[in-house]
C-alpha cells in the first residue's frame, strides 16, 4: 500500500519536473540555482541539504512552490472537451453569429478586419499612446458587438437544445439543464468562515480584535497580511484573502496569489503587445475604444482612469497567450488576413489575437484594477491573470461548474428554495428573475458596486477559488429588497428597485445569507 | 388631563394655544432658492418668509449678512434666530486677509515660543535651501500686491525659474487669474493695470502666490480637492468635517510648458473654468469622491502615507481656523459652512489654496446633489438643538447621531473639560495657590 502511493508521488513528481521545463520561469528559474550551486553556500559534500536551506534562503523555494501551484491549478480545472455536447452546439452557434456580425459590421462600414496601420498613423497612435483619449477617432457608426441582454437571449434558449424539456413548465428556466449545482447549505460548507460569523474585513473595520495586542479587526489584519505577504506562498495567501484584505496590502497580495508579479520579461512582453497595436490596425480597436468611452468615461469612479484602460485593453486583444492558456473553452477564433502585408505567412492573424471577442461593457472587468495599480504593466497582468482563471467564465458558454450557465442555474435555485415568495411573485408578474441580475453576474458587479466593496467581493473570490459568491450576492440583494420588489409588477420596476447598489455593504449582506439561521 | 378633555380645551381655546404650535414652526428665509436648500426646508416643514417678516432661520448671501449685523442697519437678532455666516468671514475667505492671518498666527506662536512655530530647513525644486515653519507651512509663499512687491521681488529672486500665480482678491470661481514666470511679465501688467484704460484693475489688490507646479496626478491629470468644514464657534473653537467631499480634475492632461502657461484648463481646477471646455463630461462632472481618492492611495501608495495625508490635512484646517479665531466676531447667531481649496503636490504634502464663505450649492451631476443635499441636511441637524427649532442658548454639542456625515474636527470647551477631567489634580493645585 504504502509502495503504491509512493510510486505515485514519484510518477507525479517525475511528471511534474518535465512539464516545469515548459513553463516560461523554467530558464531564469534554473540559471539562479546554478548561481547558487556554485556558491560558497553549496557544499559538494551535504549537496541536497546546502541547496535546499540555500534555496530557501535565496526565495527560490518559495517561487517553486507556488509555480507547481499555479500548474497544479490549471490542471485539474482543464476540462477538455465539454460533456454536454448540445451545449457545444449552442456555444458554436452563438460564436458565429458573433463573426457573422463582425463581418456585416466591416462590410457596412467599409472598412477590414485587420489591415496595416499606415506609417503617419502608427506616429500618430504612438505620440498619443499615453493620452488616448484625445486620439481622434469617429466611432459614431460602430456598436458593441453585443450586450449583456443579448447574451442573455441566447442562455433561455439553451434548454432547447436539450431534448429532456417538460411541457408543463415555461420554458426559460435553466432548472432543465442537467446541471449540478449547490444548495445553500452546501454553500456554506464552502464559505465556512463566513457560516461562522468570524470576523471578516468589509463589516466594520473598527470591531476590537479578538486577538492580544490589536485594538482593532483592521490592525490585526494589516499586521497579519504583512507577514503573509513577506513569506510570499501563493496558498497561505489565498487562505488570508477568504476573510478579506486590507486595501493597502491588496495590490501585493492579488499579484502574488495569482503569480502576477512583474519580472523584466513581462514588462518586454507588454511593449511587444504596445508594439503589434501600433502596427495592425484591428477593427476590435475601434469596438475597445468605443467600450472605454460609453463604460469607463461616464463613470465618476473610473473617468480619471481612462487613458490607462485604452492601453490595457488595447494590448489585451493582442495577447496571443491569452488564448493558449484558455484554449478549449473559448470556441474557435476567426483567421483574416491583414491588408497590405507582404509576407504570406505573416499576413495571417487570428482575429484577435487573445480570441476575445469583447462585449458591451468588457472594459468593466478591468476597471476596479485602477484603484491598485498605477502601472500598466503591473494592472495588465493581474487583470489578465484574473480574466484567464474566471471571467471568460461569464461570457462563454459552457457546462463548468463556475460557467455563467452553472451560476444562472445556482441563482435560479437559491431563490425558489430560500426566498420561496419572491419566487412566486416573480412567477406571477411573468419576469424571469435571472433578467434582474444577470448583468450583475455577467460584469461580477463590476460598474454596479462602487469599488471599495467590489474590491471586498473579488477577495472572496481569490480567497475561495470560485464564482459562486456572485449569485449569492444577487440572491441577498434581492431579499434585502424584496418588500420593495413586492409592491411592483413590471420589469421596469423591479430594475428601479435594483438600479442603485451605492449603499450595499456587501460582505454584512452576504454573512448574513450564509450564517445559519 | 385626559386626551378627550385636551381635545376639547383645545377647541375651545384654541386661540390661545394657537402660540405654542406656532413656536415649533421654523420660519425661514433665504436669499437662494438653491434646490438643495429649498427641499431640505420643506421636508422639515418649516415655513417661508420674506427677509422683513419674523425669521429664524435665514441662509444668507455674504453680503446680506454683512447688512444686517452693521451698525446701520440697527437689527437685533433674538434667540430663536440664527444665520449661515459670520459677520466677518472675509478674515477667512478674502485670499489677502487668509494670509496676513496666518502670518500673523505663526508669528504670534513664534513670540511666546510655541513649539508649533518650530522652523526648519528645506530644500527647493531648484536647491536652494530656505527657512520655513516645520508644522504651519501649508500655505504657498504668499505676497499681496501692490504692497508688498518689493517683499515679493525679493522672494522671487531666490528661485527665478519658479513659477507664480496671481489672483484678485476679491473675486472667485477662476475669474482674473493668470500664471507668472518673469518678473517683466508682472511689470508689464502692473503697467497697464496703472492705465487709465484700465481703472478697474487699479483699485484692486491681486495676491501672488507661489505656484504649485508640482501637483499630485491622477491619470495624468491635475485635481484639487474642495472639502466642507462646518464652523458652529470660534470661541472657543468648534468645527466639524464632511466625509463627503470631492476632487475637481482638469479636463486636459497636466503639461508645466511654457506652451501651456496661458491655457487654465490645465491649470485651475474650478468646476466654473472646466465646464466650458470641450472635453468637460457632464455626467461626472470631473468629481471624484475623496473617499475613492482615499482608496486609490492606499492601494497604490500604502496605508501609513494615505493616513499622514489625511491627518495633515485636518491639521490644516484646524490651525486655519485657529488663525483667525482671535478676530472673528463670535457672534452666537451664526455658524458658517466653508468650502475649502485644497492641493495635494507629488509628495503627498497638501496646500491650503483659499477658503470660500459660500461654496457653491449649484449641483453639477446627480451624485453633486445627493452629496449637496446630505451636507445642507447634516449642517441643520448640528447646528439646530435637538428640536430642531433655532435657540442660540443651546449648548452646541451635537450628538453622535446629529453629525450625520460630519467628523468633529476640534471643540475646544471638550478638549478643555477633558483636560480638567484626566489632570483634576492639577486644577485643584492651582486653585489652593
Ligand atoms: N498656488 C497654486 N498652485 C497651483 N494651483 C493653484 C494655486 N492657487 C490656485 N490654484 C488653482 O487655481 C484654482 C483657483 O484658485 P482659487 O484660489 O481657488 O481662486 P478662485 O477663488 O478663483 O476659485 C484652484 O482651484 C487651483 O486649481
Ligand atoms: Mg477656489
Amino acid at each position: 500500500m504504502e509502495s503504491i502511493k509512493e510510486e505515485a508521488i514519484h510518477q507525479t513528481a517525475l511528471k511534474l519536473a518535465e512539464e516545469i521545463k515548459n513553463l516560461s520561469i523554467y530558464k531564469s528559474f534554473y540559471n539562479d540555482v546554478q548561481k547558487l550551486v556554485a556558491s560558497p553556500n553549496v557544499k559538494k559534500e551535504d549537496f541536497k541539504q546546502t541547496l535546499q536551506q540555500a534555496m530557501k534562503e535565496k526565495g527560490l523555494d518559495t517561487k517553486l512552490r507556488n509555480t507547481v501551484f499555479h500548474w497544479v491549478r490549471t490542471q485539474s480545472k482543464q476540462n477538455k472537451l465539454d460533456p454536454l455536447t448540445s451545449l457545444s452546439k449552442a456555444s458554436a452557434q452563438w460564436e458565429k453569429r458573433i463573426h457573422k456580425s463582425l463581418n456585416s459590421m466591416c462590410s457596412d462600414l467599409e472598412t477590414s478586419l485587420a489591415k496595416l496601420r499606415p506609417q503617419s498613423e502608427q506616429d500618430d497612435l504612438s505620440e498619443k499612446w499615453h493620452e488616448l483619449s484625445t486620439y481622434n477617432l469617429d466611432l459614431t457608426k460602430y456598436r458593441p458587438v453585443y450586450a449583456p441582454k443579448d447574451f442573455l437571449e441566447v442562455l433561455l434558449t439553451l434548454s432547447g437544445y436539450v431534448p429532456f424539456t417538460r411541457e408543463d413548465e415555461p420554458k426559460w428556466e435553466f432548472a432543465h439543464l442537467p446541471l449540478q449545482v449547490k444548495t445553500l447549505d452546501q454553500l456554506r460548507n464552502v464559505y465556512v468562515e463566513w457560516s461562522n460569523g468570524e470576523a471578516l474585513l468589509g463589516v466594520n473595520a473598527y470591531m476590537p480584535s479578538t486577538v492580544p495586542g490589536f485594538s482593532t479587526l483592521e490592525a490585526e489584519r494589516i499586521s497579519l497580511g504583512e507577514r503573509v505577504a513577506v513569506l510570499g506562498y501563493a496558498p497561505v495567501i489565498q487562505e488570508y484573502l477568504k476573510k478579506g484584505s486590507p486595501q493597502c496590502l491588496r495590490a501585493r497580495l492579488w499579484m502574488q496569489v495569482l503569480g502576477s508579479e512583474i519580472k523584466s520579461q513581462q514588462t518586454s512582453y507588454f511593449n511587444q503587445l504596445k508594439k503589434s497595436v501600433l502596427e495592425v490596425d484591428l477593427m476590435i480597436d475601434k469596438l475597445i475604444f468605443k467600450d472605454v468611452q460609453l463604460t469607463a468615461s461616464n463613470d465618476d469612479q473610473y473617468f480619471v482612469f481612462e487613458d490607462l484602460l485604452y492601453q490595457v485593453m488595447l494590448c489585451f486583444s493582442r495577447d496571443c497567450e491569452i488564448m493558449q492558456h484558455l484554449k478549449g473553452s473559448i470556441g474557435n477564433p476567426l483567421n483574416v488576413t491583414i491588408k497590405g502585408k507582404q509576407t504570406s505567412a505573416e499576413s495571417v492573424t487570428v482575429f484577435p489575437p487573445s480570441g476575445i471577442i469583447p462585449f458591451h461593457g468588457f472594459t468593466m472587468y478591468a476597471t476596479p484594477f485602477c484603484y491598485l495599480y498605477d502601472d500598466p504593466v503591473q494592472l495588465y497582468y493581474t487583470f489578465r491573470a484574473f480574466y484567464i482563471r474566471y471571467w471568460h467564465r461569464l461570457h462563454y458558454i459552457s457546462t463548468h461548474p463556475q460557467g455563467i450557465v452553472s451560476l444562472c442555474l445556482l441563482y435560479e435555485r437559491l431563490l425558489e428554495a430560500n426566498e420561496p415568495l419572491l419566487w412566486i411573485h416573480f412567477r406571477n408578474i411573468n419576469i424571469n428573475p435571472v433578467r434582474v441580475v444577470f448583468k450583475w453576474l455577467m460584469r461580477a458587479f463590476s460598474g454596479h458596486l462602487p469599488p471599495d466593496q467590489l474590491l471586498l467581493l473579488w477577495d472572496a473570490i481569490l480567497g475561495y477559488d470560485c464564482l459562486e459568491i456572485l449569485p449569492l450576492l444577487a440572491l441577498a440583494i434581492l431579499s434585502f429588497r424584496k418588500e420593495n420588489i413586492f409592491q411592483v409588477n413590471t420589469l421596469q420596476n423591479v430594475d428601479a428597485i435594483l438600479a442603485d447598489l451605492s449603499t450595499i455593504s456587501v460582505i454584512p449582506l452576504l454573512q448574513l445569507a450564509l450564517m445559519k439561521p | 388631563m385626559n386626551h378627550e378633555a385636551k381635545k376639547i380645551a383645545n377647541t375651545m381655546y384654541g386661540r390661545v394655544n394657537a402660540p405654542t404650535v406656532e413656536r415649533c414652526r421654523v420660519n425661514f428665509c433665504t436669499d437662494l432658492e438653491k434646490s438643495v436648500l429649498m427641499s431640505n426646508f420643506e421636508r422639515r416643514g418649516w415655513n417661508q418668509v420674506g427677509p422683513d417678516e419674523e425669521w429664524n432661520f435665514y441662509w444668507a448671501s455674504t453680503q446680506t449678512c454683512r447688512n444686517l449685523f452693521s451698525v446701520e442697519s440697527g437689527y437685533r437678532m433674538n434667540d430663536n434666530q440664527m444665520i449661515n455666516h459670520f459677520p466677518n468671514h472675509y478674515e477667512l475667505s478674502r485670499k489677502d486677509l487668509l494670509v496676513k492671518n496666518i502670518k500673523r498666527y505663526r508669528k504670534e506662536l513664534e513670540r511666546e515660543g510655541n513649539p508649533l512655530a518650530e522652523k526648519t530647513e528645506v530644500i527647493l525644486h531648484g536647491g536652494q535651501v530656505v527657512t520655513r515653519y516645520a508644522h504651519l507651512d501649508f500655505i504657498p509663499v504668499t505676497f499681496v500686491l501692490p504692497a508688498d512687491y518689493n517683499m515679493f521681488v525679493e522672494e522671487y529672486r531666490k528661485s527665478p525659474q519658479s513659477t507664480w500665480i496671481m489672483k484678485p482678491c476679491g473675486k472667485s470661481q477662476g475669474t482674473g487669474i493668470f500664471l507668472i514666470n518673469k518678473l517683466s511679465k508682472l511689470k508689464k501688467w502692473s503697467r497697464e493695470a496703472k492705465t487709465p484704460f484700465h481703472p478697474q484693475l487699479s483699485k484692486e489688490s491681486y495676491v501672488i502666490s507661489r505656484y504649485i507646479d508640482n501637483p499630485l496626478l491622477i491619470g495624468g491629470k491635475k485635481f484639487d480637492l474642495r472639502l466642507y468644514v462646518l464652523v458652529t464657534s470660534f470661541r472657543p473653537l468648534k468645527a466639524y468635517l464632511f466625509q463627503l467631499g470631492f476632487c475637481r480634475f482638469c479636463t486636459v492632461k497636466y503639461d508645466t510648458s511654457m506652451t501651456e502657461l496661458d491655457n487654465m484648463y490645465v491649470h485651475l481646477t474650478n468646476v466654473s473654468v472646466q465646464k466650458h471646455g470641450g472635453d468637460y463630461n457632464s455626467i461626472h462632472g470631473g468629481k471624484m469622491t475623496v473617499q475613492n481618492l482615499r482608496l486609490y492611495l492606499e492601494g497604490t501608495r500604502g496605508r501609513a502615507v494615505t493616513e499622514k495625508l489625511f491627518a495633515a490635512m485636518q491639521w490644516l484646517i484646524v490651525h486655519s481656523l485657529k488663525a483667525v479665531s482671535s478676530v472673528m466676531a463670535n457672534d452666537r447667531h451664526c455658524f458658517e459652512c466653508y468650502g475649502y481649496d485644497i492641493i495635494i503636490d507629488n509628495q503627498l504634502k497638501p496646500w491650503l489654496v483659499e477658503v470660500n464663505a459660500s461654496p457653491s450649492l449649484t449641483s453639477t451631476t446627480v451624485n453633486d446633489r445627493i452629496l449637496k443635499y446630505k451636507l445642507i441636511d447634516n449642517i441643520l441637524s448640528v447646528v439646530l438643538p435637538s428640536d430642531g427649532v433655532p435657540d442660540v442658548r443651546w449648548n452646541k454639542l451635537p450628538t453622535a447621531d446629529a453629525l450625520g456625515n460630519f467628523d468633529l474636527l476640534i471643540d475646544e470647551e471638550l478638549l478643555e473639560k477633558d483636560e480638567a477631567t484626566n489632570n483634576p489634580g492639577r486644577s485643584n493645585k492651582n486653585k489652593t495657590r
